[in-house]
């Protein structure tokens, strides 16, 4: 009794060893296998996050002038700066606009191709085509299809007697802003819409059949069925959707260069253009950290308040 | 009457349709159709829809006697080189993060997570001090390892439903036989998972592809130019050249189009599959 007592235990501790072994042995691979993504992303991520702390503190002009500390001075110069306020709420103004028509447009899009039609396999994959072509492609579109002389959108304009003569899109300071928003929603909607129709066909069939049978309208169905289940995507889309959209910075620069006067410098026009045409990198340094720190703040309450309760069990 | 609604239905739909179509696809027909007509066509007063006049004098300037050939080859280089990196250092992570468990991965996972959606426009200053603090600037490596940097993370979330489908039956099945892990990955997961590394390759081309403010300020000379850059330059000059233009835009989208045409229902399966999941 004894012995086959002891016999038990050692065969029960053998096998905790070799699982032990194993274990350990299959951590050390995963460790392994993750190690060159991280240690990449360390290096271009996180110590240039550093060093942008670092840079803000200094009084670098043009690389490789200046380098003495000047403490905050960088971050008084910007918090005191009319024209960081001023891109801020362009930002602001710029995230809310772009959601709001693309999540309208997206939604529309995303229920048209949930419908059975002819070609719908290929309409599925090419209605993304705007998001997958470089930007400057759409720059080059969309000046020639608005240009005040040969292009369709004037011509058609004057045609059907909506204005008397050609209008210069980008004319006016709010007339730029709202074609570079709408230029801007025309480019990104339908990735949205691939993503808000993949988490449509997540929901299942049978939802919609029992509430037909009960009676519910099409509305009634969208409005309790599919946006409810849809929570965890919307959920993802605002988080990821406000920070993408915020990064936005080719578009704008290469349709306007942020004019006219400064009517369209967002954040990151004002970045840019601080850093690399008024020549004060440690001043954008400055910068960034701080939108760094609001954009940080604003992921955390948008956690914290916006996460659909099953997600946060998981 | 079941038909006249069906009928209204149907024909609802097929405008809704037209119409989605008409408002993404047009543009692309316009700026192509557009660069084959001869100069004075594209500048005429009243537009045409279909080419009245046919040339290729556009094409030939662009590739004879511009430095967009120079461009593209740039281009080419830094994308496919974002490709391979960006594939590489993926799917390895994808394998480790999403079939093994081991202390630290969810931690690992959530930081996959902020990297992709971190705002890039933030490292602008820092990543040029370091490149140029490493003597990369105006090389085509400082493109690639900035293009590496947003792609990566991104094409690991991608990846995620395509590594959890695998069933783990098939692992155990061949590590019984005596397949080492190296095996196992290579044969077993590779084919298994090649959508997702093809909708990958696909997402790091394009991410490498399109990259213009990073391109901006890390290129000097005219020679390392990529496409975005190089066209940009070109729509800034004085008197612009829209046949040229036209022609350039339709050649860089191009390759795109080709690789988008081969594997575009993968690529768009990837991008979906990691949201909803």
């Amino acid at each position: 009794m004894d012995s086959t007592g002891a016999t038990r235990r050692a065969r029960t501790g053998q096998r905790r060893a070799a699982s032990l072994r194993q274990s350990l042995s299959r951590n050390w691979l995963g460790y392994l296998l993750v190690a060159p993504l991280m240690l990449w992303l360390a290096g271009t991520i996180l110590y240039p996050l550093i060093s942008a702390i670092r840079i803000s503190f200094l009084d670098v002009g043009i690389i490789g002038t200046g380098g003495s500390f000047v403490g905050f001075e960088n971050y008084s110069k910007i918090l005191n700066s009319d024209k960081f306020w001023s891109a801020l709420g362009r930002s602001l103004l710029w995230v809310v606009s772009n959601s709001v028509i693309q999540t309208v447009v997206a939604f529309a899009t995303a229920l048209i191709l949930k419908q059975r039609f002819r070609g719908q396999g290929l309409a599925r994959v090419w209605v993304i085509l705007s998001w997958i072509v470089p930007t400057v492609v759409v720059v080059i579109i969309w000046r020639w299809l608005l240009g005040t002389s040969g292009g369709i959108v004037n011509y058609a304009l004057v045609a059907l007697g909506i204005v008397s003569e050609p209008v210069g899109f980008f004319g006016s300071g709010t007339g730029a802003y709202a074609t570079v928003v709408l230029i801007n929603s025309w480019r990104w909607f339908p990735l949205m819409a691939v993503i808000l129709l993949a988490g449509m066909q997540g929901i299942p069939e049978d939802l919609y059949e029992a509430a037909s049978v009960d009676g519910a309208s099409a509305g009634m169905r969208f409005r309790h069925i599919t946006f409810p289940s849809l929570q965890p995507v919307l959920f993802v889309m605002g988080l990821v959707g406000t920070l993408w959209s915020f990064n936005v910075f080719d578009v704008i620069w290469l349709f306007t260069r942020g004019g006219p006067s400064s009517a369209t410098t967002t954040v990151p026009v004002f970045i840019y253009d601080t850093a690399f045409n008024s020549y004060r990198l440690s001043r954008s340094a400055a910068a960034s950290v701080i939108v760094g720190v609001i954009l940080l703040i604003f992921a955390a309450l948008f956690i914290r308040f916006m996460m659909p309760p099953d997600e946060k069990e998981a | 009457m079941l038909d006249s609604w069906r009928l209204r239905r149907n024909l609802g739909l097929g405008l809704a349709v037209l119409l989605l179509m008409l408002v993404v696809i047009a543009p692309f027909y316009w700026i192509f159709s557009s660069s084959v007509k001869a100069p004075q066509e594209i500048i005429a007063q009243v537009p045409t829809l279909f080419p009245q006049s046919f040339t290729l004098q556009h094409y030939d300037n662009l590739l004879q006697s511009s430095a967009f050939p120079t461009y593209l080859v740039n281009s080419a280089i830094v994308a496919v080189l974002t490709m391979i990196i960006t594939i590489v250092l993926s799917s390895l992570a994808a394998y480790g993060l999403y079939r093994m468990r081991f202390p630290g991965s969810d931690f690992l996972f959530r930081i996959i997570l902020i990297t992709y959606a971190f705002p890039g426009i933030l490292l602008l200053v820092p990543l040029y001090e370091m490149l140029s603090s490493i003597g990369l600037i105006d090389t085509r490596w400082a493109l690639v390892i900035v293009n590496v940097t947003f792609a990566a993370p991104f094409a690991v979330w991608m990846l995620q439903a395509f590594f959890r489908s695998v069933p783990y039956e098939l692992e155990e099945a061949a590590a019984l036989d005596g397949a080492s892990r190296l095996r196992i990955m290579v044969r077993i997961m590779l084919p298994l998972t090649a959508p997702g590394i093809a909708s990958i390759a696909i997402y790091a081309f394009i991410t490498s592809w399109t990259e213009y403010m990073f391109a901006s300020i890390l290129i000097i000379s005219d020679a390392n130019r990529t496409v975005p850059v190089g066209l940009a330059g070109i729509i800034g000059q004085y008197q612009v050249d829209w046949g040229l233009l036209l022609a350039g835009a339709t050649v860089t989208t191009l390759p795109v189009l080709l690789l988008f045409g081969l594997v575009g229902r993968n690529f768009v399966d990837g991008l979906t599959a990691g949201a909803v999941k």
